[in-house]
């Protein structure tokens, strides 16, 4: 086992025909079918995988559960899944297609209450409240949505609180800015968030590299996910899905062992 | 399956190929076609390989003269076209490698692009095609009954490498193909013309199919364009090279970490799937024989080693091939019955649908008469 989880992060998108990737949460470009993707991941042995819908909550629908079957049933790795969720009973549900955990964003913004709610029947470690932060002009870090729900907590810093109190699992920290850009993460934000939560952080925009998930799990992130350091090649963002052997990654954390 | 009563005496062609003839020694049409093929287009000594070699390449150079590349070579993470890559970075050449992507890529095949194009420091450009779409447009062959459904992924391929070439300028694809492993032909019955767009839009309207949108298609006269007026040339690199498959893969094995597979063209999970399941039970054709055929008549492979390689199923294990097979029902959303329907159905012939194959071969046979230079390398 590795001291630190690596997770391929996958964004689908059923007005684009399958999955995307994003560019600071705009121009998708299309990269591949779900459960290709997925069956790829499976014979490089990621040791989680996780799927967001992000236009679930923006067309106002819940899961496409029917997918989320196929794509769980394909998956030989946890599964964690995000977008549209909206209920307690819809997360259960996931739970019983074979996900393994739920990430949270605008239901966590409309009913803090979710979180408890699922964790009480499934675990807290099955709850992920994400949390997208985004510098405004001033260059101030923010709280943000890309959906239309307005976030519940403005202040980042206090969403990261609120969300450990009411019983999330995992906190899921995207640097929007960094987002599709492969320009490192941010590594600032990630170090103060690690401070703030005592639960798993994951963090999430800017990974490039293997050095990159090196200087973001030693800015505090207990694991880190990556789209398009896992998707593109090269300066044409040529799509090609790769992974780091093993021992790649395990030389990364090798001193601290 | 159609059932074999012959088979040549020199190579492993035999009469499931319909328009075989034998010669009084039992020897067939196919390899002795490769023979004349050989003895035609490739060099017939070391010297002559070399000067041809090093012309290539400097024409090439010179044509990419202030370019970012110079040629495009086609990469499907398979044996031939990653040697291709190999080779041409090797010569000194500055290629970008194209990759198609229809939806079906191994992981072998995504493992393979990565090694070598990160290994050797060249640039690569992926053409995604909208699963959606390519599946719609493979329903739409499959419930035409025809049998090459993979000319819809070797039309777009071709499609994509000369969009790439054409829009960079640049006058030369290094392809893959060649006469080593590809000279004994596979038969005419067994697969399609592969620029016939009117085949596949014809055979899409008709079965409800959709309309072409990210599926990059070449037609006949999209080719003569980038013949005749981009003035670009598909390059058969490999016959450049004294390519010896056996001996490419050490080497592909051993710096760039390749991983290799069972059979020729099973890089992609649906060739591998089309190869080594529908055609033989639905079509009744086995391409290893061709293929094996080609590396016994290079000798690389004596013929009782191929005999050997091409008995039973073309899979390693009826596992491996129940794998496929469930993975393909699940990814075309089909039922059990659909699939059985579908293997139980006859074939019909491509030419029952809307075609340019006629059309492309009065063409090539004009250019031929003609003997226009254009397209392909002429060595004196």
């Amino acid at each position: 086992m590795l001291t630190h989880r690596v997770i391929p992060c996958l964004l689908l998108s059923e007005s684009r025909g399958g999955l995307v990737k994003t560019m600071k949460f705009g121009k998708p470009k299309y990269v591949g079918d779900p459960i290709n993707a997925v069956k790829i991941f499976n014979e490089k042995e990621v040791d989680e995988l996780m799927i967001l819908d992000i236009d679930a909550t923006r067309e106002n629908r819940g899961p496409d559960f029917d997918l989320i079957e196929q794509l769980a049933s394909e998956c030989f790795m946890p599964l964690c899944y995000g977008g549209g969720i909206r209920t307690a009973e819809e997360a259960l549900k996931l739970f019983s297609l074979g996900v393994e955990k739920v990430s949270l964003q605008s239901a966590v913004a409309r009913n803090p209450g979710i979180v408890r709610e699922i964790a009480d029947h499934a675990g807290e470690q099955a709850v992920v409240v994400s949390i997208d932060v985004k510098r405004g002009w001033l260059g101030k870090l923010q709280a943000f949505s890309a959906t239309g729900v307005k976030p519940g907590q403005s202040d980042w810093r206090q969403a990261v609180r609120d969300a450990v109190a009411n019983g999330a699992g995992e906190i899921l920290l995207n640097a929007v800015d960094r987002d599709g850009t492969l320009a490192g993460p941010d590594l600032e934000l990630i170090r103060e968030a690690s401070q703030i939560a005592d639960v798993p952080l994951v963090a999430v925009g800017g990974i490039s590299s293997l050095a990159d998930i090196k200087a973001a799990t030693d800015a505090g992130a207990s694991a880190v996910a990556a789209g398009a350091y896992f998707v593109f090649q090269g300066p044409h963002r040529a799509v090609l899905i790769t992974y780091p052997q093993y021992d790649q990654l395990r030389a990364l954390w090798s001193d601290a062992e | 399956m159609i059932p074999n009563v012959q088979t040549c005496s020199r190579c492993i062609m035999d009469t499931t190929a319909p328009d075989i003839v034998f010669d009084e020694q039992g020897i067939c049409n196919y390899c002795s076609d490769f023979l004349r093929k050989k003895e035609k287009h490739l060099p017939f000594d070391e010297n002559e390989r070399l000067r041809r070699l090093n012309g290539l390449v400097a024409m090439v150079k010179e044509a990419g003269k202030g370019k970012k590349y110079d040629c495009i070579v086609g990469l499907s993470g398979g044996v031939d076209s990653s040697w291709s890559l190999v080779q041409a970075v090797r010569l000194g050449l500055r290629p970008l490698a194209v990759h198609m992507d229809s939806g079906w890529n191994s992981e072998l095949a995504q493992n393979n692009i990565a090694n070598l194009v990160r290994g050797l420091n060249v640039d690569l450009y992926t053409h995604v095609i909208d699963w959606p779409e390519i599946r719609g447009l493979m329903e739409a062959f499959f419930a035409s009954d025809v049998i090459d459904v993979e000319v819809l992924y070797d039309n777009a391929m071709l499609a994509v490498n000369y969009q790439q070439a054409a829009r960079h300028g640049l006058k030369y694809i290094l392809a893959g193909t060649n006469i080593a492993t590809e000279g004994v032909d596979i038969p005419s019955t067994w697969n399609w013309h592969k620029a016939d767009k009117r085949n596949i839009i014809g055979i899409s309207k008709r079965f409800g199919g959709p309309r072409l949108k990210s599926f990059p298609s070449l037609s006949t006269l999209d080719m003569v364009r980038y013949i005749g007026v981009n003035r670009i040339k598909w390059v058969s690199f490999l016959d450049y090279l004294d390519y010896r498959k056996s001996d490419a893969l050490e080497v592909l094995q051993r710096d760039f970490g390749y991983k290799p597979y069972a059979h020729k063209h099973y890089e992609s999970v649906f060739t591998r799937f089309y190869q080594g399941y529908l055609q033989p039970y639905k079509f009744g054709v086995d391409k290893r024989k061709p293929h094996l055929s080609s590396l016994i008549m290079t000798g690389e492979m004596t013929r009782d080693e191929a005999l050997e390689r091409a008995a039973g199923i073309a899979y390693p294990s009826e596992k491996d091939m129940e794998a496929d097979r469930l993975y393909f029902i699940k990814k075309m959303g089909w039922s059990e019955e659909k699939f059985a329907d579908y293997i139980a159905r006859p074939e019909r012939p491509h030419t029952d649908y809307p075609s340019e194959a006629a059309f492309f071969q009065k063409l090539l046979a004009l250019y031929r008469r003609m003997n226009l230079k254009v397209g392909r390398l002429v060595w004196k």
